[in-house]
């Protein structure tokens, strides 16, 4: 009996170790760039706890030459565009597929999995093309067409797990009572989809927030994006680190507020559809 | 399963099919022409002759080529492997687990949410030789590890370029393992208690097994993005030392905006969209769409 108390102690013992450890792993990076954002540039380069903290990084970044309120609006501008554009499409497609008789369906769903999965080197060289005769390069509009090309696949698959699994029976007898495809739509489906719509639209916004290779090639001065200014910030050589963290935490809060949002829904919004 | 049929259907699938197959298929379509001439912006503002395969045997015979497909190649496989090592870990560590372990669930999603740029950005800030966090407290555990500059080193910058993801990857996998966990009934492991089994003994003969579907899942999808991932390699070490960390990814992107040859470029782009193809297809058999 009093062997099987020590084997229980020592399990508890070793679990909080484990969650210490498991805690550290997560948020070390976080916290170590928040902090050393709150550093001089001497100090940026002594991993000590002990510092006078400023906010000067901060300071430097809003002015003339880095501008991060401008890059940050830019940034907040495409996103919200995307999330506009991709939530309505998506949202209508997978419905589409859920509740219809779409023929070859697996094939399509196959087909838009690949396309989400498409890396932005293969596009990013004709879309350089492209954009110069069209006048694109360094706009707005421009940024928010290549990134659907990412946030539309991938939305239509995680609402097309998502509606799948609500249940069709209240559709149907709505139906029998006489209710018309828009009907259905605006007071049923709409409302219990809620939840995933919001997902679909969080999940846009952090991809297109996060999205780099598009953003260097295709912008440059007008329509650069906050996350090309963090690489700017960064340079070539004798990088600015306690700037680069200041930077990173401005790009970093809004996705971090984002994903806590959704936080219950963004494992299965990945795999759309594996767990069920 | 009953499916409806009305010309509403249409009505709603298109737009998003017309937009979303518009601006991928115009310029993968443009991709694949370009892979057919000769290209270099070095030698002329417009595309040359037409070339047949060449640019595709350009590759095959290209050392280059074969080096960026071992380092993609090894480094998703290391980047998996330790991905769901931990998500193992972190899923068992976290069931039954009290408070502390319940906010810890909800905190599992952050790393993945930040930026692939600042993740790269601030690993190689940790690593930085003699200042960085990472350099010091490694070298004060493993002083022989001390003469190593982490980035520098060929084999060390692989595995440091893979940590940025495996610290995304590890707790997303444990969640996704997690939610798996908790399908498994309570019962089967009461049994196996009562039957004698020790913990390691439960895992290997009950856990596992059962958690294999999600690990295989888990491991495709953890493969598929490394391989499209492009972020880290220009933040850290821009293919370097040498060139032991150039994936595919980034010597498609050497070749066409710093040596600007559009052909070779487009010819590697297309290998690596049929490599993914061939990937994400396997994906959605093991989804069984």
């Amino acid at each position: 009996m009093k062997l099987k108390f020590e084997i229980k102690g020592t399990l508890r013992a070793s679990r909080l170790v484990n969650l210490a450890v498991i805690t550290a792993f997560v948020f070390f990076p976080i916290f170590w760039i928040t902090l050393s954002s709150f550093k001089d540039e001497r100090e940026v380069r002594n991993p000590s706890l002990i510092f006078d903290p400023q906010i000067l990084s901060y300071q430097i970044l809003f002015n003339e030459p880095y501008d991060f309120g401008r890059l940050l609006w830019n940034s907040l501008l495409v996103c919200v565009l995307v999330v506009i554009i991709t939530v309505p499409l998506a949202a209508a497609a997978a419905y589409s597929m859920s509740r219809f008789r779409i023929p070859a369906k697996r094939f399509l769903l196959v087909l838009i999995l690949g396309t989400q999965f498409l890396p932005p080197v293969v596009l990013v060289l004709p879309y350089f093309t492209i954009f110069r005769e069209l006048g694109l390069l360094d706009t707005i509009f421009g940024l928010v067409l290549v990134n659907l090309t990412r946030t539309i696949p991938f939305s239509i698959w995680l609402l097309y797990g998502f509606i799948d699994s609500l249940p069709r029976e209240i559709e149907e007898s709505a139906m029998i009572d006489g209710a018309g495809e828009f009907g259905i739509l605006r007071f049923i489906t709409g409302p219990l989809a809620a939840p995933g719509l919001v997902t679909a639209g969080i999940f846009s916004f952090i991809l297109a927030w996060n999205e780099f290779l598009y953003a260097l090639i295709l912008t440059s001065r007008d329509a650069k994006t906050s996350i090309v200014g963090l690489v700017a910030v960064v340079g070539e050589r004798d990088v600015p680190w306690e700037l680069m963290s200041a930077g990173g935490v401005l790009v970093m809060v809004p996705v971090i507020l984002l994903s806590w949002a959704i936080r219950r829904y963004f494992a299965e919004g990945l795999t759309a559809g594996a767990i069920k | 399963m009953n499916l409806r049929n009305s010309p509403v259907k249409w009505a709603l699938l298109l737009p998003g099919l017309v937009v979303m197959f518009g601006i991928t298929i115009t310029p993968i379509s443009q991709a694949v022409v370009m892979s057919f001439r000769r290209w270099k912006l070095t030698e002329s503002p417009e595309p040359a002759g037409w070339v047949g395969f060449e640019n595709y045997v350009r590759a095959i015979n290209d050392e280059n080529f074969w080096n960026s497909i071992w380092v993609t190649t090894s480094y998703s496989v290391v980047t998996a492997a330790i991905s769901l090592a931990l998500g193992l870990w972190i899923a068992v560590s976290l069931t039954h687990s009290g408070p502390w372990g319940n906010f810890l669930k909800a905190t599992l999603v952050l790393p993945f949410a930040i930026p692939l740029v600042l993740r790269g950005y601030s690993y190689r800030f940790m690593l930085l030789e003699g200042d960085g966090v990472f350099d010091v407290l490694i070298d004060a555990v493993f002083p022989f590890l001390s003469e190593v500059v982490w980035l520098s080193d060929p084999s060390w910058a692989l595995f440091w370029l893979a940590a940025p993801t495996f610290w995304a990857w590890g707790p997303l996998s444990g969640l996704m393992l997690l939610g798996a966990l908790n399908n498994i009934p309570e019962e089967i492991f009461e049994a196996a208690e009562l039957d004698g089994s020790r913990p390691f003994h439960t895992f290997r003969t009950i856990t596992f097994p059962l958690l294999r579907p999600m690990v295989l899942v888990v491991s495709l999808l953890v493969v598929l993005f490394s391989v499209a991932m492009f972020d880290l390699v220009q933040t850290m070490t821009k293919g370097g030392p040498g060139r032991a960390t150039e994936t595919l990814n980034y010597f498609i992107f050497r070749i066409g905006f710093s040596q600007f040859d559009i052909g070779y470029s487009s010819a590697l782009a297309v290998i690596l969209t049929l490599g993914l193809g061939g990937l994400a297809y396997l994906y959605t058999r093991l989804l069984k769409v």
